[in-house]
């Protein structure tokens, strides 16, 4: 029973100690102490995946750790949705936590990131293990405030105004979500996250336009996370400034959370049926292209590589919820699998910028002709999920961008059926644009190129095998997405 | 005829008789008698109360027997000898209260001449009461007014004589208005007996004879009484005189003098007139929207006063503005919430004056606000009960003042169309109040770091605290146990009809 | 034994100036015992009471003074009994830097006793009595500096606490004349054949009446008295003008909406649109006025305002679950805020710090005290798992259930509120705990956490806010008990 409530609870104990305790308690001089402490968050964050793999094998009952008031119970239950994203979490942040033992050499206050990082894994793990809303919207908060002093990090002016932009944005959304969850529960029969929803059939009928508004009120709310338009502005505001690995987490994982969100109340609270066909379907679908097309145009004006990822972000996550708002099968089924790829594959992106920083300290794309010379491995993962991303196959961009177009054309909508594909091409093309850049100047400086500065300085193996795993487990999901795809029509069918 | 119904005839003539009295004695003496007159009238009036309220019937005195319509009326029930005797004390300890000034102010040959007057004053005020014709009513108004007068100038500043000229003029012309009013009542009734003019008028009016004369003549004897008693906009005369004449003069020309001629519309309204009729003419409108407008002018004229007798008698005005109020709702309930109000202000306002005189003289005599900072504490009495009087006047609980405020608004209640305006104006003017006596209590609170002016302790003004204690404990006991005095009221009414 | 329990406070305040204490701990102890002893008759009282009616005195008619324990002044004065031995042991340490001790403690007693009073009333007229009296107590604890500002102060707030208290009188006269008693039963006094014709009239009474009151709780646009108020003390602050006095505004609105008037007179009527307007605005109002303002007492002053019309919210829902939602939050917030503003006045005592930008790098040297103030500001933002979220929930719920469109945008306006909220509380624990990278340590080096008698009452505080957010439902349920008349 308990296993469920480990994952959750260790981590964040373990960060809050080592946020309140590590600053003072260590002796020694300065190189020994980050040794202690690379080591004992290394050892935090180890245990902390295998408890939450444990818990993913083992946990199969509901656990209600107690009740906030009489009707809204606190209440963790592991299904196949929130093992995915757990999955996810777990990998991305084993892979940026080892990267970041290397990348925060040159950043400050150490141990203040490793006890937020924890905070994050423990909340994220929450996050997914939630068994109904008020759960949800609680880790949901919580997840904003103890990411955001990831965000502000390092503690310029910029960085913190950053930090909070992030901050309000996120919160700005929560609230919209907690007004219609006050309406949820009025209007439901319980809160518990059941696939297929769980409005109450008599007053749907009479504030059924009503609940539409809420739910669209809620969608927005939940997707300031993840970055839609029109509140997406914190995005390529709080990537930049953050420490890489931050910056990955935040952008492979945390807006996810978003996506998640949204997922639990579409397909879980409200269901697909209620909301099909409706007006606010189309004003959903609407609002992601526009995100997919306005985040690729971004990202291709954007000269600071770690900005122009995070445009890409906005525009990646967006597939995402386009997926989600075509609501059949085919395409859902495909923006579930973009979470995963594109989850893998923006925090390889955002790793190889971090290892760019770390190495050369240079941000812009114009700066980084050559580079491919200097750092092969990196730049050599970077491309290969660059191709990823695009959508060139075999790789698990294709999968998911196929699942996508197709589903979407089967739709039946309006209009909307065909535009879809179109604008998820056309931002392919500008994905190409705005990617591979780094590659081709990378690689082939041009003829004007002094080739006798260059040396050879790859990052230390502590940064590259991250990159590396994560590199090749986006292509496995290329090369064998039935694994997945099985696994994902089960959710899928479970839900519509 | 028992023996106790000389006692209205007995107090008028012995306060009389005292004035003159005084001309020939010594100041001391003098003062002594004024004292013991005082004193005398009011424990007549304590007895014929206590007699008229355990008979519970008014009675009619002739004067040397001659009946109705030759003779000359004195007529008591409770309502007069309650007001006689309230009268009484706030003049005893009005007089007690500036005594110690008195020296100060008005040279000291002067000194019987003064008490003189008050007895005179004292006396008009008490044949105002108890009255009961017309003519002797205009007589002793126009020697209440001379005495006035006198009490004004008689501390010779070059503003009193001005603010005393100003006062003559002013009241010269109520006083004649209501000469006016009385003569076309004369005219009209061919009485003088308030009693028989009363019944010849309503039947006039069940005749429907005379209507316009009968109403030009209610409205001229009104309005000259509204300008005796500084009723909005009649009242320029009003701060000058209050504000410059001794203390004792100031707190009795503002609660008794005014009071005396409010309480002779009353008795028309109620004895001539008759109650319904009077209601039915259009002139309460008339009193109620000045009473309205008043109570708001005279309260933003006190704002913006920076002086602070000045200041406490344009609050006057304000409260002479509720008065009216209530009278110009045309209910028994309104008329006596008036009349509770004109006592509750005599008791506050002259408190008011007795203690502002306390705080200007640790402040180097200066009233102007910016040398009274601080004053609360040289002067602790003082302080208490000019605190004391503010929170009356603002209508806090245990206080006179919210007994009134309650009975105003209980009233308005009842008034179909006047109620949403008079309780609005009495919420606006209450905050208006609060705001300039809260200003002052918190002036005088705000102590100085380095005073140039000298405190005063008790010993010092054993006598003046004694009368500080006297006035709040009279506060208070009107404000706490106020149902007494209104059942009072109510039966002194039921005996005017 | 009610009447008691006022006079405590009255007696050992009116000692205080007068016992010859040789030495400052000696006074202390005097002042704590009497207090605690007082918040333990109260507690005392609250658990053992009877119905009866105390009938202290008659004033005029059937006007009279009396008390009596029902569920509203239960809530109410188990509040304040329970803060305000903790505001006591607070003030004597904040108390240290300012002169003029024995008149401050004697007020800050009375208050306790005239606070009581409030709760205990068993009419509107004794309620009034000691409404009115409260603001006659509390100036000299705003005057208390003497400075030119406080005096100003002072001025204002007794002129706008008057000023409301003489519209709220008008109510009181409504009351009086058209109600079948005065007394307060829940459900409202009006007699129906009396009111019969007059409902207009009673509802722009009932609305002036509700801004009279609404002055002490700083309705818009009354409400400038409470950020200039800041100048007293800050246990005054704190105690005063985030739990008693703004408190008993609100307390005072729910008494005359609930059980004077009667909700069923005044449900659906405009007049509840209109002050239901009023108070939505005062909620995005405050908030605003928060952020925009760099003084930390003043800011945290205009949260109050902001919060106490949350309060307000709830009870011109005017259905039993909106009364629920009212008392929880007249009660968290109480708990919320005034932990807040002791934080704040932990700074301003320890660093002599009173602007928002002055905070730089304040949170690793007091740990406690900013570990709290954060507690509190997501307690106040209403993060789950805190008190703050509790009570909005309660509001929030009963707006939707209430059906009425006017409070479903009262929801929008909360959440608004909320995210102002984290914004002008946030931004102060981002400046106190990352100060940017060129920060210099030193100039913050001798600063430190403040000693136990100000530690103490906000570890209590805060144990109140995680216990009341994560347990909140015998509290919750005892509220539904008051909302329904059960208890």
């Amino acid at each position: 029973m308990y296993l469920i409530l480990l994952p959750i609870l260790f981590p964040i104990l373990s960060g809050a100690i080592l946020l309140i305790f590590f600053r003072t308690s260590l002796k020694g001089n300065e190189k020994a102490k980050r040794k202690t402490l690379v080591i004992i968050s290394g050892s935090l964050l180890v245990i902390t995946a295998l408890l939450t793999i444990t818990a993913l094998l083992t946990a199969k009952e509901s656990f209600t750790l107690f009740y906030l008031t009489e009707t809204l119970p606190i209440t963790f239950a592991i299904d196949a949705t929130g093992t995915l994203f757990s999955l996810l979490a777990v990998i991305v942040m084993l892979c940026a936590g080892f990267f970041s033992f290397a990348y925060m050499k040159h950043e400050d206050h150490e141990s203040r990131y490793y006890g937020y990082y924890l905070l994050v894994f423990g909340v994220l793990n929450a996050l997914c293990f939630a068994g109904n809303l008020i759960t949800f919207y609680l880790f949901f908060e919580l997840l904003t405030l103890s990411s955001m002093p990831l965000v502000l990090h390092n503690g310029s002016k910029e960085a913190v105004m950053a930090g909070l932009k992030y901050l309000f944005y996120s919160l700005c959304g929560a609230y919209a979500a907690l007004f219609g969850i006050y309406f949820i529960y009025r209007n439901s029969t319980t809160l518990t996250f059941t696939a297929g929803g769980v409005l109450n059939p008599s007053t749907v009928a009479e504030h059924g336009s009503f609940l539409l508004l809420v739910a669209f009120v809620m969608i927005l709310g939940f997707g300031v996370k993840a970055g839609m338009f029109p509140m997406h502005a914190w995005l390529p505001t709080a990537h930049p400034v953050a420490p890489a690995p931050a910056s990955a987490v935040l952008s492979a994982v945390i807006v996810k959370a978003g996506v998640l969100a949204i997922i639990r109340i579409v397909y879980y609270i409200f269901g697909a049926n209620f909301l099909r066909g409706s007006w606010m379907q189309t004003a959903w679908i609407c609002l992601t292209l526009i995100t997919i097309f306005m985040g690729s145009m971004l990202a291709y004006r954007e000269p600071v590589l770690k900005k122009r990822l995070a445009y890409s972000t906005v525009s990646q996550l967006s597939y995402i919820l386009f997926g989600l708002a075509v609501m059949n099968d085919t395409s859902l089924t495909g923006g579930l699998l973009h979470v995963l790829a594109h989850g893998f594959i923006k925090a390889v992106l955002f790793l190889c910028a971090g290892a760019i920083i770390y190495t050369t300290g240079k941000t812009r794309v114009d700066e980084l002709r050559g580079i491919g010379k200097e750092m092969p491995l990196t730049i050599w993962c970077y491309t290969i999920v660059s191709l990823g991303l695009i959508g060139i196959p075999p790789t698990g961009g294709f999968i998911s961008k196929w699942y996508l177009a197709t589903g979407s054309l089967k739709s039946g909508l309006p209009i909307l059926d065909v535009l879809g594909p179109v604008i998820l091409l056309v931002s392919a093309l500008l994905t190409a644009g705005y990617l591979l850049p780094v590659t081709i100047q990378g690689f082939f400086p041009g003829a004007d190129y002094d080739y006798g500065k260059l040396e050879k300085q790859e990052p230390s193996k502590l940064m590259t095998v991250p990159i590396l795993i994560m590199t090749v487990l986006s292509v496995l999901i290329g090369l064998f997405p039935n694994l997945i795809t099985d696994y994902l029509t089960a959710i899928v069918s479970a839900v519509l | 005829m028992n023996f106790i119904c000389n006692f209205p005839f007995f107090s008028i003539l012995l306060s009389l008789f005292s004035g003159t009295v005084c001309s020939m004695l010594p100041a001391k003496a003098a003062k002594v008698v004024n004292r013991v007159v005082i004193i005398t009238v009011g424990i007549l009036s304590a007895i014929l109360l206590l007699y008229l309220l355990s008979t519970g019937e008014p009675f009619v005195y002739w004067m040397g027997h001659f009946p109705a319509p030759w003779g000359n009326e004195i007529r008591a029930g409770v309502l007069e000898a309650g007001m006689a005797l309230f009268f009484c004390i706030i003049m005893y300890l009005s007089m007690a209260g500036g005594a110690h000034k008195l020296y100060g102010e008005v040279v000291e040959s002067k000194h019987n001449l003064y008490y003189i007057l008050v007895n005179l004053l004292l006396c008009s005020l008490l044949a105002l009461v108890y009255t009961n014709d017309m003519f002797t009513a205009y007589v002793f108004v126009e020697i209440n007014t001379i005495s006035a007068c006198g009490l004004i100038m008689i501390r010779q500043v070059g503003r009193t004589i001005e603010a005393a000229v100003r006062y003559m003029i002013m009241s010269l012309l109520g006083s004649g208005l209501l000469l006016f009013g009385l003569c076309i009542m004369y005219d009209l009734t061919g009485h003088l007996l308030m009693s028989n003019i009363k019944e010849s008028v309503s039947l006039l009016v069940a005749n429907g004879e005379y209507q316009i004369p009968l109403i030009v003549s209610v409205a001229l004897m009104c309005v000259g009484l509204c300008i005796k008693s500084a009723l909005f906009p009649f009242h320029a005369w009003l701060p000058d005189a209050y504000g410059y004449s001794t203390v004792s003069s100031a707190a009795i020309l503002s609660s008794l003098v005014s009071k005396g001629y409010i309480f002779l519309l009353i008795k028309i309204i109620y004895r001539v007139i008759g109650f319904d009729i009077f209601n039915s003419t259009r002139i309460i409108d008339v009193l109620f929207v000045f009473g309205l407008m008043g109570m708001i002018f005279g309260s933003i004229s006190a704002i913006r006063e920076n002086d602070i007798r000045r200041m406490i008698a344009f609050s006057s005005v304000a409260q002479i503005g509720y008065i009216y109020m209530g009278f110009g709702m045309g209910t028994q309930a309104g008329m006596v919430a008036s009349i509770f109000h004109i006592l509750s202000h005599a008791a506050t306002k002259s408190l008011l004056f007795i203690a502002a005189i306390g705080l200007t003289d640790v402040s180097n005599g200066s009233r102007k606000f910016i040398d009274l900072t601080g004053a609360a504490y040289r002067n602790k009495w003082a302080g208490a009960a000019f605190m004391a009087g503010s929170l009356s006047m603002v209508g806090v609980p245990l206080f006179s003042g919210f007994i009134s405020k309650l009975l105003f608004s209980q009233a308005a209640v009842q008034v179909e169309g006047k109620m949403l305006a008079s309780l609005i104006v009495l919420g606006i003017s209450t905050v208006l109040n609060a705001i300039y006596f809260m200003k002052t209590v918190i002036r005088i609170y705000t102590p100085v770091k380095e005073s140039s002016y000298s405190g005063i302790t008790f010993r010092e003004m054993k006598g003046y605290a004694v009368v500080l204690v006297c006035f709040i404990v009279l506060n208070v006991i009107l404000g706490v146990s106020s149902q007494p005095v209104v059942n009072m009221i109510e039966q002194g009414l039921a005996m005017f009809a | 034994m009610i009447i008691l329990t006022i006079l405590i406070p009255f007696i050992a305040g009116g000692l205080v100036p007068l016992l010859p204490f040789r030495k400052r701990w000696q006074m202390e102890v005097f002042l704590e015992t009497a207090v605690v002893a007082n918040s333990i008759l109260v507690w005392y009282l609250l658990f053992h009471h009877s119905d009866s009616t105390f009938l202290l005195a008659h004033f005029t008619g059937d006007l009279n003074i009396s008390f009596r324990v029902d569920g509203m002044s239960m809530v109410f004065a188990g509040l304040v009994s329970a803060l305000w031995p903790f505001a006591t042991l607070y003030a004597f340490e904040y108390m240290t830097k300012e002169k003029n001790e024995n008149v401050f403690f004697l007020f800050y007693t009375l208050t306790y006793g005239v606070t009581l009073g409030i709760a205990f009333a068993a009419n509107l007229l004794t309620m009034y009595f000691f409404y009115e009296l409260l603001t006659l107590v509390t100036v000299p604890l705003v005057m208390h500096t003497l400075t030119r500002e406080a005096v100003l102060a002072s001025r204002k707030y007794l002129y706008y606490s008057l000023g409301g208290a003489a519209f709220a009188f008008i109510g009181l006269i409504m009351v009086i004349v058209y109600g079948s008693t005065t007394d307060f039963i829940l459900g409202g006094v009006f007699d129906p054949e009396r009111i019969a014709g007059h409902t207009n009239v009673l509802l722009l009474i009932y609305v002036m009446a509700f801004m009279g009151f609404g002055v002490k709780a700083a309705v818009c646009p009354f409400n400038s008295w409470l950020p200039q108020a800041g100048v007293a003390p800050t246990p005054v602050t704190a105690l005063l003008h985030a739990v008693a006095v703004v408190k008993a505004g609100a307390f005072a609105i729910i008494r005359l909406t609930y059980y004077s008037f009667g909700t069923d007179f005044l449900k659906g009527t405009w007049a509840q649109d209109v002050v239901m307007v009023i108070v939505m605005f005062t909620i995005v109002y405050g908030c605003s006025r928060a952020v925009k303002e760099t003084h930390i007492k003043r800011r945290l002053a205009y949260s109050t305002i902001s919060n106490l019309s949350y309060i307000l919210f709830g009870a011109v829902i005017m259905t039993p679950l909106g009364l629920v939602g009212a008392l929880s939050h007249l009660v968290f917030h109480a708990v919320m805020k005034i932990t807040s503003f002791f934080c704040a006045g932990a700074i301003m005592h320890q660093t002599d710090r009173h602007y928002v930008h002055e905070l730089d790098g304040l949170g690793y040297k007091m740990p406690c005290i900013f570990g709290i103030f954060t507690i509190s500001a997501f307690a106040l933002m209403g993060v789950p798992g805190l008190a703050g979220f509790v009570s909005k929930w309660n509001l929030a719920e009963a707006a939707v259930e209430s059906g009425n469109p006017l409070a479903w945008g009262g929801i929008a306006c909360l959440l608004v509120s909320a995210l102002l909220t984290a914004i002008y509380m946030l931004s102060m624990m981002v400046r106190a705990f990352f100060p940017g990278k060129d920060f210099d340590y030193n100039t913050v080096s001798d600063v430190k956490d403040p000693n136990w008698k100000m530690l103490l009452p906000l570890f209590v505080f805060t144990i109140f806010i995680i216990g009341f957010g994560l347990f909140s439902q015998p509290v919750v349920n005892f509220f539904s008990d008051v909302a329904k008349g059960n208890v």
